[in-house]
């Protein structure tokens, strides 16, 4: 029998990007099939490959056995194919029935009035022959979240989709929605239909699914059977780990406490806690690096301490000095230097040419201000100063950031932020999105800082990178430190069983700056992956 | 599916908005004038469809080789509208030489006015009201480069205006009656102007800063505080004795800010217009050569960054509503000690032409003087049209209205664009980054559809 769905070989570029990479992915008839990734790992790139929003760069799509060739989403419709988004697509002053029907609506009287008998019937034979649940008179705004997101998968159904994907069903939805959400796929399954969902959460995809895709930069990094694999596999296979970089020696001891992190709380936007009581000290000349999949509350912790987030609890200090009454800009010119994980909202501004760039949070600095007039001259060489030492190609400073590729940003960034001459560098992702020759120099930099007695904290969710170049690693899970670990004698299975949130009681990890938050030792945060 | 269909026309709006986006200084230029001469065209066919369904004696302008009569000649209103605001330097004549019997239509010639002088009373008005605009025109420019939209300039304008004639009127005494004396009153009234329309552009900065309230909501509200405020203070207390309006007493004439050339008739001022040419200058000077207006701008475009820079949001909401009341409260200053020479209640709308004027500069300091004269020369010629012709004054508004509409709506759109498409773009451009397409990640049915659109395509 022919798989329900197969991409073969599919490459997707986008200008200056390949968002998929020789990406083949089989899928059989009645499974559920996971994509997992971390953001930007290029899942929802390829489904919408699959749905016909973009058309491949290369490959072929085939379903049932034949090759498809979508110029738009009503073909992959026409081809037995739905997609249930994020953000669901409803009218919601309408009913449920409207919704479901709608642009397909069943018709009387010479198609001018819609045979709203016929259509609530449909959806209401659909709603129960899934189990669904679902009142077709309902209102689509009273209903919740969960429920919604049932109409959605109605829409596919009703429009004859056989193959659903579903974009991060999870998100929206509380615990007990999910686990109907569970069922739902269940159901959906015994009859026959093909499910693919795409979640950059483990647990989700241990629970759910049959088979799990891992994406890793546009790429296929593997594709497992449930039953074979464990939480801690399926994190390093996200987080990646290529090729094992050289180690450069530690020089020295370290020094002096630079930055000290107590007890630390801190909120996302949504008010949600995100940091849960971590505790950290960073020393002079010593590169700490915290790893973990992305959206463990690493950048909650950083922003609290470069002084973008406010801590809801505990305190940071810097040199002996609390920094709980200390703004952003004191932070700076106190010496904290900073690489920003999102460079084009915060890092740098986008519609500005880099000589304006280069003076981005040194703008009161004596270097640039005679206090009242910024000096555009010095401005200008300093900018070409760093275009220069850290090859910033095209090195024209006169144009704006936004032409310049994603690596060079982060090379311009790099080097605006080394040439601080700080006592902390505070260094997020610095290297995501960089090409390998860009990679080793600012590992090299950071190195050198080291060496130059600097305290670097490292945060990136490159396993391999922040093994290398960290003195000691944190690997951050839920909120929370579940070790500090020596990164010369931690194995990869202990890294990988951290970063799914198990603790190790082993003499072999030294767990300075968890005491706080050991108390709590697998708790109630494991339930999520233990499948 | 409809979405796809709705996400083609997105797409398309998306795609014209970035090129508006994307334009640069000469096409603004250039696009600018075009949008002029548009409007004329648009405008000459309003006055001719007006002109026909008008009922009067004889006909303004006959159509050539149609022969249909038209009560109003559009050719002489944009004559007189243009030629007008600067008090008329051309007139028409029709030499018999280029118009030879068998030609249709006469073509008129162009000719300079003998003994015409640049100081007459039509241009001196088109000028004040072109100072005038300059100072609130520089308010909502300032505001809005820092990202916020201040629609009090009105109200800064009322509650400077009014503190300077009070101030002057009361320290009158203090000072000699001599030029000297004037120059001092003078100076501390346009302070006290700066510093009452300060206070009120600070109110809304801070309410915006440590309350988010909406500063478009509070300004508007502020604006009609200050109104009515301003009317009851002069109406029981600092009304002029056997004044028929509701004012203030004038001010003496020494310390009113009077021509050097101009006739005195003429409500204008060489020095005010100095005064706002520096302020022009100055702002300039302040946003894009200080560390202040480095904040100030960075806030603007890209708040986040800011915050990363280390600038204090609260802090410069609050500067730059400060320095937008007090541009704005100058504009009433020099309202004041050049124009009327006292507070009287029928304020012009300055305020809110200031914000068509800064919208029509691009929120450029610097354009702000072209875009105020351009408003002046429309309002100058506009009374002009109004003495010398029929042609109903509802009509010439309409005509104004035109102008603006159209020379402002590509710079309009521009800001719209700058202010909502780029974010889309850079994220579609974050996938340049390599790390696999941020924008193609970004959930989001809607975006998604809008990649159908594009791909469609």
């Amino acid at each position: 029998m022919n798989p329900a769905v197969h991409l073969d070989g599919i490459t997707k570029r986008f200008p200056g990007v390949v968002a998929n990479d020789n990406v083949t992915l089989t899928v059989g008839r009645g499974s559920v099939h996971a994509l997992l990734g971390e953001n930007g790992a290029g899942k929802t790139t390829l489904m919408n490959v699959l749905y016909g929003l973009y058309r491949p760069t290369e490959g072929r799509v085939v379903i049932d056995g034949e090759p498809r060739s979508f110029d738009s989403p009503r073909d992959a419709i026409d081809a037995g194919i739905g997609m249930i988004h994020q953000h669901f697509m409803l009218v919601e002053p309408m009913r449920i029935w409207q919704n479901v029907v709608l642009g397909n609506e069943p018709t009387e009287w010479y198609g001018l009035r819609i045979d709203e008998d016929a259509a609530r019937d449909a959806v209401r034979e659909l709603s129960a022959r899934y189990g669904f649940n679902v009142n077709p008179d309902d209102r689509v705004e009273d209903v919740s979240v969960g429920v919604q997101q049932r109409v959605e998968i109605l829409k596919a159904l009703y429009r004859g989709a056989e193959i659903l994907i579903l974009d991060e069903p999870t998100a929206v939805l509380t615990p007990q929605e999910v686990e109907d959400l569970y069922d739902v796929f269940e159901e959906l399954t015994d009859q026959g239909k093909t499910i693919i969902f795409i979640s950059h959460k483990l647990s989700e995809a241990t629970h759910a699914a049959d088979e799990i895709t891992v994406l890793r930069d546009g790429r296929n990094v593997g594709t497992v059977s449930t039953d074979d694999v464990t939480s801690e596999q399926l994190a390093e296979m996200m987080v990646g780990r290529e090729v094992l970089m050289e180690r450069s020696p530690t020089e020295g001891s370290p020094g002096e406490t630079v930055l000290e992190v107590d007890g630390l709380f801190a909120e996302d936007d949504r008010g949600v806690e995100a940091v849960s009581g971590v505790s950290a000290r960073v020393c002079e000349g010593e590169i700490f690096g915290i790893a973990g999949v992305d959206g463990n509350g690493q950048s909650q912790l950083i922003e609290s301490i470069t002084g973008l987030r406010t801590p809801t609890e505990g305190s940071v200090s810097f040199r002996g000095e609390s920094l709980d009454e200390v703004g952003r800009r004191e932070r700076i010119d106190r010496g904290m230097a900073y690489i920003p994980e999102d460079r084009q909202a915060r890092g740098l501004v986008m519609e500005y040419d880099l000589t304006q760039n280069a003076v981005l949070g040194s703008q009161h600095d004596p270097a640039f201000t005679d206090g009242l007039r910024l000096d555009w001259g010095d401005a200008t060489a300093h900018a070409e100063s760093v275009i220069d030492e850290y090859d910033v190609r095209p090195p024209n400073r006169e144009a704006t950031a936004k032409s310049f590729s994603g690596g060079n940003q982060q090379k311009f960034i790099v080097g605006r932020e080394f040439e601080r001459d700080p006592d902390l560098v505070v260094a997020t992702h610095p290297t995501r999105g960089v090409d390998i020759g860009s990679t080793e120099f600012i590992h090299d930099r950071l190195t050198e800082l080291r060496s130059a007695g600097k305290a670097v904290l490292l945060v990136s969710s490159k396993l391999d990178e922040v093994q290398a170049l960290s003195d000691r690693l944190a690997v951050m899970h839920d909120g929370e430190f579940t070790g500090v670990v020596d990164p010369t004698t931690v194995t990869e299975e202990q890294l990988g069983l951290l970063m799914a949130g198990e603790r190790l009681e082993d003499d072999t990890v030294d767990h300075v700056g968890v005491s706080r938050s050991n108390d709590g030792a697998n708790s109630a945060d494991d339930g999520e992956v233990s499948p | 599916m409809s979405a796809s269909r709705l996400g083609a026309i997105r797409s398309r709006v998306t795609a014209v908005l970035r090129w508006f986006a994307g334009i640069s200084g000469v096409d603004r230029v250039l696009i600018a004038g075009a949008a002029l001469g548009l409007s004329i065209l648009v405008g000459f066919f309003i006055v001719l469809g007006s002109g026909r369904v008008a009922e009067c004696q004889t006909a303004a302008w006959t159509m050539p080789i149609t022969g249909l009569g038209f009560c109003y000649n559009p050719f002489e209103v944009y004559f007189i509208l243009f030629n007008g605001a600067l008090g008329e330097p051309f007139y028409l004549w029709e030499p018999a030489l280029l118009n030879p019997g068998w030609l249709p239509i006469t073509l008129p010639w162009l000719g300079f006015m003998p003994g015409w002088s640049p100081f007459n009373n039509s241009f001196a008005l088109t000028m004040s009201e072109t100072t005038l605009l300059i100072f609130t025109g520089l308010s909502v420019a300032v505001a809005f480069r820092a990202g916020l939209f201040n629609i009090g300039t009105q109200g800064q304008l009322v509650v400077g205006a009014l503190l300077t004639a009070l101030v002057v009127i009361a320290l009158a005494p203090v000072f000699p009656a001599n030029r000297a004396g004037g120059v001092a009153l003078i100076t501390i009234g346009i302070a006290a102007g700066a510093l009452g329309g300060g206070f009120w552009g600070a109110i809304p900065g801070a309410l915006k800063a440590y309350a988010d309230a909406n500063e478009v909501i509070t300004t508007i509200m502020l604006n009609f505080i200050a109104a009515n405020i301003a009317y009851v203070l002069v109406l029981e207390v600092f009304r002029a004795e056997g004044s028929s309006v509701v004012a203030t007493a004038y001010v003496p004439d020494y310390a009113r800010i009077g021509p050097w050339f101009f006739p005195t008739t003429g409500n204008f001022a060489e020095a005010a217009l100095l005064i706002g040419l520096v302020a022009v200058v100055g702002l300039y000077l302040f946003l894009e050569h200080t560390s202040l207006g480095y904040d100030l701008r960075v806030s603007g475009i890209q708040p986040l960054a800011a915050e990363y820079g280390g600038v204090n949001a609260k802090l410069t909401t609050v500067r730059a509503m400060t320095l937008s009341g007090a541009l704005g409260g100058i504009g009433g200053s020099m309202w004041v000690l050049m124009s009327e020479g006292r507070w009287v209640e029928s304020v012009p709308a300055l305020g809110f032409d200031g914000i068509a004027v800064s919208i029509l500069a691009g929120n450029n300091p610097l354009g702000v003087f072209p875009a105020a004269a351009l408003f002046g020369v429309l309002k100058g010629g506009a009374l002009q049209v109004g003495f010398q012709t029929d042609v109903p004054p509802e009509l010439i508004g309409v005509l104004r209205g035109l102008i603006i509409l159209f020379v402002a709506m590509p710079e309009f759109f521009r800001l719209i664009g700058r202010r909502f498409v780029p974010e889309e773009t850079e994220r579609e451009q974050s996938g340049g980054d390599g790390a696999g397409g941020d924008g193609a990640e970004g959930p989001g049915g809607a975006k998604a559809a809008d990649n159908g659109g594009e791909t469609g395509a």
